[in-house]
């Protein structure tokens, strides 16, 4: 009696995450199927705007693949992005952690009020925000050559802050970490809640400093969410595209102040070469895996134990 | 020491002044005549304030249906992402089965892929099923972009809630859903908070897709309404004033739903769970 | 493993059914309907112009006209997912002028020969049908014609003792002893190449020329390279813009700066339509949060950009065409729609509104002030971007741009050309 019924309860309980992964996938193949596969298929062939209208898209196997890796300027802009990307997101990630913990350590009001400002910044529409800080650094009528100029000894009177690339690209990671902060700062906020208050008293009382205390007790707990976020912020600053398209149109179209996200777009909609769009989309898909591979060989890993 | 909290607290009220001050100057010059803002000197206040940017940016009536829009995209969206992920996300973190690691691996992957040479492939697929100018289409597309980082996000929750405390409650006499329900669910509270609002956001700010697959004007969002504001004509300069009330209208809903859903981010829930 | 195999050759399926539903080869079969749509480009087109059409629209036909305006910026990602999409193409589109070769190309359009004497024929702007025409057949034609002129402040120049110049040479002069601290004797930016080409045109050079059935970009030709090496003087010279910027609200420079009284520029080249911004600033008495500029005469003046031996220089062409969507099923109701646009009444009220008619009968409603005039006299020998069935991918890949911004930053313009040509080359020919 009991044998079949552990038997069954067995069976039951490996079919019942088959049926709570079938809303998910099936939302992501009728989603994202197509066009995947379309980006793929479309990656090995000669698409242009012809083919939009009617014509048929010649084969041509890895032709698009082996042109871009020739392309000089295509891997000045990888470069480029990666750089932007990775200091980027880890700047992000170091002032949204400090941030969390300064929201942890601190009294409700306090807290209630950098969580808000936090989420304004958060809630503003991407165009609305480019608009004001493209606004803030505009060489004659912005804001912060206003006040730069105040500092005695400091000349930034009509100072183009998007003429150069090194400049332009600080400006858009000042404008992408105002961005990105706040969805960090909650995330590991809502991580550092779920430490125990218990267990930390216990500690304390233990004679555990607060260093200790948050090396030995909180960081581990939240090291599943720092891992995701610094992985969704590489992710994301890999790919980023409104903002420098915005500060573009505000400055140079110049592809030396490309990177990736608007590379693409310059190939596909304002070329019309979408079968070479689509091989780069390609090439930036195999670039996150790599980016992201500490993370997948993780997963790998736990997933041996 | 007795002086940290009260410096800590100063320090967070000072960063968030400095965080949400382009905010603070686009609801600011929303109230400024736009020939004032044109000037080269910058205005820090409102004074005199005016209503006229915002009277001017909902006299069509274009704004309340772009509202109605992107709130019934938005709403949809969120709704059916978080029952998806978090059933996806209980499938992983709960269970080990076969092909546990490729759906989790594939999850990964296919938010990887730009977003910007897709619009083709998803205009067609979108159109052949009629499904152009409709909240379905649209919100089909959305929630797929948005489920695989709401199963991440999720995922690390019920990671990070352990096991244990399941177990303790089922030898209480709880079944397995039980002491789900009971433990567990209500420390993912600030996860699902935090994945809702990001999912939120996402949608309502949404623009590239929304473009070509809401072509009547009846149909846009607001993004796009907020776009044609911003676009000079050529035959006049874009009304920066305008532009500013117009962000801040769209930026509103957000801030709402925020603080409807806030008190759940922080949570003392963690005692309730233990002591319980 | 299997499951897997199973999607993606399910997926791979769905891709081929769907890429077969969307070829569009042979032209929609007309169906007759009544109702249709026109997608107008930016706001160029006026209010009462757009309710004109609705209403005759109306009154012919017995359909509903539909007017959707798309912004420029967008307008490509648009036009291609939607004009072949029979179910939801507009019916009818107006195309910038620069786009519409490769449209026509591509086969976007309808063939539109058969009504095209009855739109007007040759009294119609032939540089505009040209560019609207494959292997003889109309397909897009013009809709209006725009130009760019000078704007000067008559005081700075009266100032300087300088007069009105004749020449090209005499332009370039006059503006660089203009130049001052904190204003730009002309003020244009180091990457606006549509103004800047004015100076290759002037020389005789162009951007490419047609090499028996191939498109060459032409950029290292002499009589370019002269044009260009003006161009980089000019910029250097006279201008205080920064190198990076390219064409867009020009009279911002030229009207007095509310902090400092004073112009940014003494001299701009902008379209015809910027007058109804130029002028003294003054709130609107109507709507005190707007400005409105009332043009001045003892201040501001226009005149046409002189070329090389005097007359007018070639510049480059603003404007549109329009066509009807291949795709469209509403092909007679589309047609319709045209010969009401080509109407006398509509030519006569786009002339009206300072856009210039594409039938050149009816340009005299522009009027007579110094605006129309310069406008026709400016419009009469301008130029248009080559007719190359690549050329909107040229535009879109910025290379113009990036190329006018190395030279004007003082690049060696014969190795920049070279290297230009090359890129261009790649693209032009579609």
């Amino acid at each position: 009696m009991s044998a079949i019924t552990s038997e069954t309860a067995r069976r039951r309980k490996v079919r019942a995450p088959y049926f709570l992964l079938i809303p998910a996938i099936a939302i992501l193949l009728l989603g994202m199927g197509y066009p995947v596969v379309w980006q793929i298929v479309t990656s090995l062939q000669q698409y242009g705007l012809a083919q939009q209208f009617g014509k048929p898209a010649p084969f041509v196997g890895i032709d698009n693949y082996v042109e871009l890796a020739g392309n000089a300027d295509l891997w000045w802009v990888v470069l480029r992005s990666l750089l932007f990307c990775v200091v980027t997101a880890f700047l992000t990630l170091a002032i949204g952690s400090l941030l969390a913990l300064l929201m942890a350590a601190v009294n409700k009001a306090a807290r209630l009020i950098l969580q808000i400002g936090l989420l304004l910044a958060w809630a503003m529409p991407v165009v609305a925000a480019m608009t004001v800080w493209i606004w803030l650094f505009d060489r004659r009528r912005g804001v912060v050559n206003y006040l730069l100029d105040m500092i005695p000894g400091v000349e930034m009177n009509r100072f183009d802050w998007l003429a150069q690339p090194s400049t332009f690209f600080i400006v858009a990671s000042i404008i992408v970490i105002w961005m990105s902060v706040p969805f960090v700062a909650f995330s590991i906020y809502a991580g550092l809640t779920q430490v125990s208050d218990e267990v930390l008293e216990a500690a304390q009382l233990d004679g555990a400093t607060g260093w200790q205390r948050f090396w030995f007790i909180i960081a581990p707990m939240i090291r599943p969410v720092i891992a995701i976020v610094l992985l969704l912020q590489l992710i994301w600053d890999l790919r980023v595209f409104t903002q420098i398209t915005m500060l573009k149109d505000a400055g140079s179209k110049s592809g030396d102040f490309d990177l990736l996200g608007t590379y693409i777009y310059k190939l596909g909609t304002s070329s019309q070469d979408f079968g070479m769009a689509s091989a780069v989309s390609i090439l930036v898909l195999a670039l996150t895996i790599a980016l992201s591979w500490f993370y997948i060989r993780s997963l790998l890993k736990e997933d041996a134990q | 020491m007795r002086f940290r909290k009260p410096l800590l607290s100063a320090l967070a009220i000072v960063i968030a002044l400095v965080w949400v001050f382009p905010v603070y100057w686009m609801v600011s010059s929303s109230f400024i005549p736009t020939i004032q803002l044109q000037s080269f000197i910058p205005t820090f206040f409102p004074a005199p304030a005016t209503v006229s940017n915002y009277v001017g940016t909902v006299a069509d009536g274009s704004f309340f249906t772009a509202l109605g829009m992107s709130l019934a995209i938005t709403l949809t969206v969120v709704f059916f992402c978080l029952i998806f992920a978090f059933l996806a996300s209980v499938a992983i973190s709960r269970f080990r089965f076969r092909g546990r690691t490729s759906f989790v691996i594939a999850v990964l992957v296919v938010q990887m892929l730009p977003a910007e040479g897709l619009f083709i492939a998803q205009y067609k697929m979108v159109s052949s099923v009629g499904l152009l100018d409709s909240v379905i289409g649209v919100s089909i597309i959305y929630i797929a972009s948005v489920v695989p980082f709401t199963i991440w996000m999720l995922r690390g929750f019920v990671a990070g809630v352990p096991a244990d405390l399941e177990e303790a409650a089922m030898v209480d006499g709880l079944s397995r859903f039980g002491a789900f329900m009971r433990i567990t669910f209500p420390l993912l509270a600030p996860g699902l908070v935090a994945s809702g609002v990001y999912a939120f956001l996402q949608a309502w700010n949404e623009f590239t897709v929304a473009l070509v697959l809401l072509p009547s004007e009846s149909a846009h969002t607001l993004p796009l309404w907020l776009r044609g504001f911003v676009q000079a004509s050529a035959t006049k300069e874009t009304d920066w004033g305008q532009v500013m009330a117009a962000s801040t209208l769209v930026a509103v809903p957000v801030i709402i739903f925020f603080l409807i859903v806030q008190g759940r981010l922080t949570s003392g829930l963690v005692s309730g769970a233990v002591k319980g | 493993m299997n499951r897997k195999f199973g999607v993606v050759a399910a997926a791979t399926a769905a891709l081929l059914v769907l890429g077969g539903c969307a070829s569009t080869d042979t032209p929609a079969a007309d169906e007759g309907g009544k109702d249709i749509t026109l997608w107008l480009m930016g706001g160029d087109t006026p209010d009462t112009l757009r309710d004109y059409l609705k209403t005759e629209y109306a009154e012919a036909t017995g359909g509903t006209l539909t007017i959707e305006q798309q912004d420029w910026a967008d307008a490509l990602s648009k036009l291609t997912t939607a004009l072949p999409d029979a179910e939801n193409t507009p019916d009818v589109v107006e195309i910038g002028n620069t786009w519409s070769p490769t449209f026509t190309n591509v086969g976007a359009f309808s063939d539109i020969s058969d009504i095209h004497d009855e739109l007007g024929g040759d009294k119609l702007l032939p540089s505009f049908v040209e560019v609207g025409k494959v292997d003889g057949a109309n397909y897009a034609e013009p809709y209006y014609f725009g130009s760019r002129y000078i704007f000067y402040r008559k005081d700075i120049w009266a100032a300087a003792g300088l007069s009105v110049p004749t020449t090209l040479e005499e332009f370039n002069e006059s503006v660089a002893t203009l130049k001052a601290a904190g204003q730009s004797g002309f003020y244009i930016g180091g990457e606006d190449w549509r103004n800047g080409v004015s100076w290759i045109f002037a020389n005789g050079g162009d951007l490419a020329k047609k090499d028996g059935d191939t498109w060459k970009s032409s950029l290292s030709d002499p009589k370019t390279i002269e044009g260009l090496e003006q161009l980089q003087s000019v910029f250097t010279d006279a201008s205080l813009a920064p190198v990076t910027e390219a064409d867009s609200t020009p009279w911002v420079n030229i009207n007095n700066n509310a902090a400092t009284g004073a112009p940014e520029a003494a001299t701009i080249i902008a379209p015809g339509w910027a007058h109804w911004s130029i002028g003294d600033l003054a709130p609107d008495p109507k709507d005190a949060t707007k400005t409105v500029a009332t043009w001045n005469d003892d201040v501001f003046g226009v005149f046409v950009l002189p070329g090389v031996d005097g007359g007018a220089a070639p510049v480059f062409a603003g404007g549109s065409n329009i066509a009807i969507s291949a795709a469209s099923k509403n092909q007679s109701a589309s047609k319709e729609l045209l010969k009401i646009i080509f109407s006398k009444e509509y030519q006569t009220m786009l002339g009206e509104n300072g856009l210039g008619p594409a039938n050149l009968d009816y340009a005299s409603a522009l009027g007579d002030d110094q605006f129309a005039t310069a406008l026709i006299a400016s419009a009469a020998d301008s130029k248009l971007t080559p007719a190359a069935q690549g050329w909107a991918a040229v535009e879109g890949s910025g290379l113009l741009e990036e190329f006018f911004g190395k030279v004007n930053g003082g690049g060696d313009i014969e190795a920049l050309a070279a290297e230009y040509d090359a890129k261009i080359d790649e693209l032009i020919n579609g």
